[in-house]
Order: C-alpha cells, then sequence, then structure tokens
C-alpha cells in the first residue's frame, strides 16, 4: 500500500519532468537556427555592415577577422536586407571580375536559399518576400523576411584585393 | 507544488541541455567534432550549406558553418592532427605535401583551435592556396611553423596558435569529389618534422 501511494504521489511529478524535457528539446532545436542568425545579424550591424548596401571590407587579418574561419584568399562582401515592408523588392548586382565570385543570399534561419556563380561576368538578382513585382521575371522568393547577402571573390594577394575592391564599385544591394 | 515545480525545472534544463548537446551547440564543441566525410584523418560535413531535413543537423550547421556555402559551391575539409595521429601545435615543425585537387581552386589555411579564429601575428603567411603553389605543378610541398624557414618558398605560420587545425577549401568541387570524396580526394599529408624540446 505504501509502495502504491509512493508511485502515485511521484507520477504527476515525473510526467511533467518528461513533458518538459521534450518540449524543451524541441524548442531548443527549433529556435536554435533564428536565434544564432538573429545574433550574427546584430554583430554585422554593430560592425558597420550596411542594410540595403554593400560594405566594403577590409582585407581578412587576424587583426581585422570577424567571423570565425575567414579565409585570408578572399574578399567578402555583405548587405543586411529587410523585406517586411510589403511589395518591397532587393535589387543585388554582382560586378564583373576576371577570376572566381559568388553571389548567396542567406535567409533568418542560416539556410543558404541561393548562390550564383559569377567568374568573369555581373551577376543581377532580384529577392522579395510577400509577391512577386508583375514585371519581374527573374525574382526569387526569400524564405523569410530578413537575411544577409554575401559576395566571395577570389583575391588572395594585396594587389588582387585592391583590384576586387575596385570592381566591387559596381556592385550594389538596393531595396525599391 | 514544489515537486512539480522541480520537475518543470529540471525537465526543462535537461530538455535544453540534450538538445544543445545532440546538435553540437554545447559550449567547447568543434565543427570536426562532427562530419559526415573522413578522409585521412581530413574531416568534412557535406550538409554544411543545405537545408538539411532533420533539426539536429539544421542547429549544427547553424552553429558551425554559418555563410558557408552549399556543397556544390564548396567544401570544406578539416584535420587537427599530423599523419601519425599526433595533435597539431605551435611548438612542433612540419611539412605538407599534396598535388592537384579535385576543384577549380583550393586554399589551405591555419586556425586556432580554441576558436577558429587566425592566430594572432604579423607574418602575412596565413595560408596557401592553388593560385600560389600552383606554378609548382602539381605536386607541392609547403612548411608549417612558429618562424619562417630559410630557403622554403611556402610558409604558413603558426606563431601564435598554440593548439590549431588546418581546413582546406575546394572551391567549386568536381563531380567526382561530390559524388565519391574518397576516391576522388587525396588530402594533403602533414608530416611532422620535428618539436621543441619541452614539446609532447
Amino acid at each position: 500500500m505504501r509502495g502504491g501511494r509512493c508511485v502515485t504521489r511521484w507520477f504527476g511529478p515525473f510526467a511533467t519532468l518528461i513533458v518538459a524535457a521534450i518540449g524543451a528539446h524541441w524548442a531548443t532545436l527549433a529556435f536554435a537556427p533564428n536565434v544564432i542568425m538573429d545574433r550574427a545579424l546584430s554583430t554585422l550591424k554593430n560592425r558597420g555592415i550596411a542594410e540595403h548596401a554593400f560594405t566594403t571590407p577590409q582585407r581578412i587579418m587576424p587583426q581585422t577577422q570577424a567571423v570565425v574561419r575567414s579565409s585570408p584568399d578572399l574578399f567578402y562582401s555583405l548587405c543586411r536586407f529587410d523585406l517586411s515592408e510589403r511589395g518591397s523588392e532587393l535589387s543585388v548586382t554582382m560586378g564583373e571580375w576576371p577570376d572566381y565570385q559568388s553571389l548567396s543570399f542567406f535567409d533568418a534561419e542560416t539556410n543558404n536559399f541561393l548562390t550564383l556563380r559569377g567568374t568573369g561576368k555581373s551577376v543581377s538578382q532580384t529577392v522579395y518576400f510577400h509577391a512577386p513585382p508583375p514585371d519581374d521575371a527573374i525574382g526569387v522568393q526569400a524564405p523569410t523576411k530578413r537575411g544577409v547577402v554575401l559576395i566571395r571573390r577570389l583575391a588572395p594577394t594585396q594587389k588582387a584585393f585592391a583590384a576586387a575592391a575596385e570592381a566591387a564599385k559596381a556592385d550594389a544591394c538596393n531595396i525599391r | 507544488m514544489i515537486r512539480y515545480g522541480f520537475a518543470l525545472l529540471l525537465g526543462a534544463a535537461f530538455g535544453v541541455g540534450s538538445a544543445l548537446y545532440m546538435a553540437g551547440l554545447w559550449p567547447g564543441m568543434k565543427p570536426l567534432d562532427f562530419g559526415t566525410v573522413e578522409i585521412d584523418g581530413w574531416r568534412s560535413d557535406f550538409a554544411i550549406g543545405s537545408e538539411a531535413a532533420d533539426p539536429y543537423t539544421r542547429a549544427r550547421v547553424a552553429r558551425h558553418g554559418l555563410l558557408a556555402l552549399a556543397k556544390s559551391e564548396a567544401v570544406y575539409f578539416t584535420t587537427t592532427t599530423d599523419s601519425e595521429g599526433r595533435a597539431l601545435v605551435e611548438t612542433c615543425d612540419y611539412r605538407v605535401t599534396g598535388g592537384s585537387m579535385p576543384s577549380q581552386w583550393w586554399s589551405l589555411t591555419l586556425y586556432r583551435q580554441s576558436d577558429s579564429m587566425l592566430p594572432m601575428n604579423t607574418d602575412e603567411a596565413l595560408s596557401i592556396d592553388a593560385t600560389s603553389v600552383g606554378r609548382d605543378g602539381d605536386a607541392w610541398s609547403a612548411r608549417v611553423s612558429s618562424k619562417q624557414p630559410d630557403g622554403e618558398r611556402h610558409w604558413i605560420s603558426s606563431k601564435g596558435a598554440e593548439a590549431f587545425d588546418l581546413m582546406l577549401r575546394l572551391y567549386v568541387p568536381s563531380e567526382a569529389l561530390l559524388a565519391d570524396p574518397e576516391t576522388a580526394l587525396t588530402p594533403p599529408v602533414v608530416e611532422r618534422l620535428s618539436c621543441a624540446v619541452d614539446a609532447a
């Protein structure tokens, strides 16, 4: 009888523990990508990465690095975007570069939802969230309202980096 | 009520902790603790950059592959040990040798293991890449050491790194590499040459 009372007494708390553990486990997994990207976007903002404009970077050196595992051989140019306003559209152009370059889009859950390679050519892309503009033939829908656009250019020397910075003058990241 | 409150807190703590651990988000866990591909001590996570199906992989990729490209554009291999399985440390000198890689461009970069950042030095010798060693033909060789070696054309400085890892980036990988990495890739060999007297 005493054993039975003990089981009854602890059944409720034990069930509560199990339910809380399962709920917290899945909530952590579900929200982790958003939290990580939210912190990354805040960090980028605090480091001067503009919204709806590409920010010309410094060459990656031990003294200038901001993101883990950045490559000193690449030119990185970043643009934060926010498509919260209904009807807004992000228009992005990656200028011409003779060597490897890519234009990649990341949503607010860290997913790389689009990457375009542009070795030796200029590439343009529009991105919308709510609905495509009527005259938009090349637009892509972003999975989330906020995110980051990243241009990578192969620039392993100081001379190549300076040339990449010059090429970046043709880059554009505008909201309209 | 105290029992229920305690159970709720304990359950929530266990749930959060187990999720962080299983997804590789527990403090101190490194990308090298995971990996879907391993070749001669070099590990890669081909899920990085993809919209992974399961929530554990999604969370792991978010933490360790932030702003990384999908494997169709670039793959990343990392090693923390030399060819005999010993940890890479600043107090030892290494020779790294390799050949052509199954990609359009590649680079080899040294990162401090403690925080995955470039070591804080002013040697301007953080990496080698296909454009710097390519002139030597398919086979190449480089030294990894804390001081610039005499007569060595290609050098990666480990000064200030303490324990470190080497990351191999392969941009625009070949289809063969993506389909069968173990066959398509012969990763660089990292040979320990010598160590300071007090090194392990």
